[in-house]
């Protein structure tokens, strides 16, 4: 047997969907690639050529007045699912436990904004200090900006070619090997 | 009572004593979450009487001692299932219910109300310093306005999100036991209101033209209600003139603090002019210096004072025979700056009905905050009040004068013969 992902296991167990292929509930794509195929057969060849045009999903049958099918086969097709026995029912709370689950989610929420926040003053100190630095060599350094406007010198990087060590995601943590100290731009050739 | 719950009494009050001292224990080590303290039944009282000589209307579960509850005058609460489940149940309070997660968040929650709560008093107290101020220090009168005046709106906005999660004031709320003078269940209420009912009034009085009509703008702050008798009347409802006759009620909900005065207009802008061939306006109630506030918001339009509050009494609207509905506008119009305006000149001024409602916005600077609308027409009941207030013309019938269509859309035309 195939090994599923967990989030896909507990997903298949809802659905009572078994790991092997063969399903015991019809699954969504056959059952509407049998209703549909049923619902083309009726029509002349005009009609379904009518059908085909890909900007409506209105059939040319179902927009005559009178005539053709009434029932929109998708709606059949909703309910029918809706209603089968083996769809789960909707997840129905009493008055507290609702009130509990709401007050997890405004907790959950509220922690994830208070992170965010911490993060983006996180950044903001490290551009700020990294400004600072900046500053200090412009005017700190006693050489008028020298060393400052060398290092703020874009010529020649990143001009030509990325070196491929540069293409890394960009992430929260260092790499895993931490930094190369031997590593030096490659050469022009 | 049933056997089987004479038999498990004695076990369950048992029980129910030892979480009860549990949970009083609890309480001791855990803050409430709100300032004010949750109400507890009195358990105290209940143990003195025998069970079926005062029986507890939220436990009551056998039938004859419902009936005799009953005949006492109070009702049991809820289904005979829940109270039978609740006389076994530790009756432990919302906010205390032993689920772990639950209570992980409440401390989470708890932890960032005091911070909102530390971060309020630091903002109060900035707010006095920088009230107290002179203009030169603040540098210069526009500076000093807007940098309060922006402090205050934070100042407010904290003040609801220090309360705004918290289960319980969710529950009191959606309960309706909110107690509107707390910013936060105004500001819940406002936005309940904004969801569904401010939608609906302003395509009424857009829809049905009474904004560009009557007022040239207004946008709704505050919730009207408008009730004829018993009855509430929608916005842009057909009332019957025998409905209509006395004034009606109206209930105002601001959603801000403190009382504010203001005039009551109702307009009916289309009473039929034959020989202009067009429509007049007329103004069917008139009332300045009407105090409301959050807590206090019915407003009975018959039982306003004559002396020092209505300047124009109700006359009941009625239309005539073929004219088409009339749209009786109300508008809640703010005084500017709260302030009362001079009664007497008023009265003395606004003699006639048909003065427009934009001259009066504009000769006493006021600004519409609130507005409803209902629709009168002809029907059964409106010949007797037309008799009654004593109204001319109720023998007339309207009828539209015939528009000669123009030569090009005659039916007809003798150039075709």
């Amino acid at each position: 047997m195939k090994s599923l992902s967990p989030a896909l296991a507990s997903l298949a167990n809802v659905f009572r969907v078994p790991m092997s292929m063969a399903p015991a509930r019809p699954s969504v794509s056959r059952v509407c690639h049998e209703t549909l195929n049923r619902q083309q057969q009726k029509p002349g060849p005009v009609t379904a050529a009518l059908q085909s045009a890909s900007f409506s999903t209105t059939g040319a049958m179902a927009k005559r007045k009178s005539g053709g099918s009434t029932t929109d086969k998708r709606i059949t097709m909703i309910r029918y699912f809706l209603h089968h026995p083996l769809t789960p029912r909707p997840l129905r709370f009493s008055r507290n436990r609702y009130l509990r689950h709401w007050t997890i989610h405004r907790a959950w929420q509220l922690f994830q904004a208070q992170q965010r926040r911490k993060q983006e003053l996180e950044l903001m100190r490290q551009y700020q200090s990294m400004q600072e630095a900046c500053e200090e060599l412009r005017t700190g350094a006693g050489d008028g900006g020298k060393l400052f406007r060398v290092s703020m010198n874009k010529k020649g990087i990143f001009t030509d070619m990325f070196p491929i060590e540069y293409a890394r995601m960009q992430t929260e943590t260092p790499p895993a090997e931490g930094w190369n100290y031997d590593w030096k731009k490659p050469e022009r050739k | 009572m049933a056997h089987c719950e004479r038999a498990s009494k004695p076990l369950l009050q048992c029980l129910r004593n030892t979480y009860s001292r549990g949970i009083a224990g609890a309480q001791l080590q855990t803050r409430a979450f709100q300032s004010t303290a949750s109400v507890r039944e009195p358990e105290a009282e209940t143990t003195n009487q025998p069970f079926h000589k005062a029986p507890d209307p939220s436990l009551v579960t056998s039938p004859r001692l419902e009936r005799r509850l009953l005949r006492q005058g109070t009702a049991p609460i809820g289904s005979r299932r829940r109270r039978a489940a609740l006389q076994d149940s530790a009756n432990i309070p919302f906010e205390q219910l032993p689920y772990q997660c639950f209570q992980e968040a409440r401390k989470v929650l708890l932890a960032d109300r005091e911070e909102k709560l530390k971060e309020i008093e630091t903002m109060r107290q900035r707010l006095a310093r920088q009230e107290s101020l002179s203009v030169e220090e603040a540098g210069g009168e526009k500076a000093k306005k807007s940098r309060v005046t922006a402090m205050q709106l934070h100042l407010e906005r904290l003040k609801i999100l220090a309360d705004i999660n918290d289960p319980l004031v969710k529950r009191n709320f959606e309960d309706g036991e909110g107690d509107m003078s707390k910013p936060i269940y105004r500001f819940l209420a406002d936005r309940k209101w904004r969801e569904y009912r401010r939608k609906i009034l302003v395509q009424r009085i857009t829809q049905m033209k009474v904004i560009p009509d009557v007022l040239p703008h207004c946008d709704p702050v505050v919730d009207t209600r408008m009730y004829f008798g018993k009855r509430q009347v929608q916005a842009g409802e057909f009332v019957e003139a025998r409905a209509s006759t006395s004034a009606p009620k109206l209930d105002i909900q601001i959603f801000e603090g403190g009382e504010k005065l203001v005039t009551i207009a109702i307009v009916d802008p289309d009473i039929p002019n034959v020989e202009a061939n067009s429509f007049d306006y007329k103004t069917h109630f008139l009332a300045v210096n009407v105090p409301i506030s959050a807590t206090s918001t019915k407003v009975d339009l018959s039982k306003l004072l004559e002396d020092s509050q209505v300047v124009l009494p109700w006359l009941p609207p009625v239309a005539q025979k073929g004219s088409p509905y009339h749209r009786l506008s109300v508008f809640i119009m703010e005084q500017k700056n709260s302030r009362p305006l001079n009664f007497e000149a008023i009265k003395a001024k606004e003699t006639s009905r048909d003065v427009t409602l934009r001259t009066l916005q504009a000769s006493y600077h006021l600004k519409a905050i609130g507005a409803h609308l209902f629709r009168t027409q002809w029907d059964d009941t409106t010949l007797e009040v037309m008799k009654e207030i004593g109204f001319n013309g109720a023998n007339v019938e309207l009828r539209r004068a015939r528009v000669e269509p123009l030569p090009y859309k005659r039916r007809n035309p003798s150039s075709f013969r």
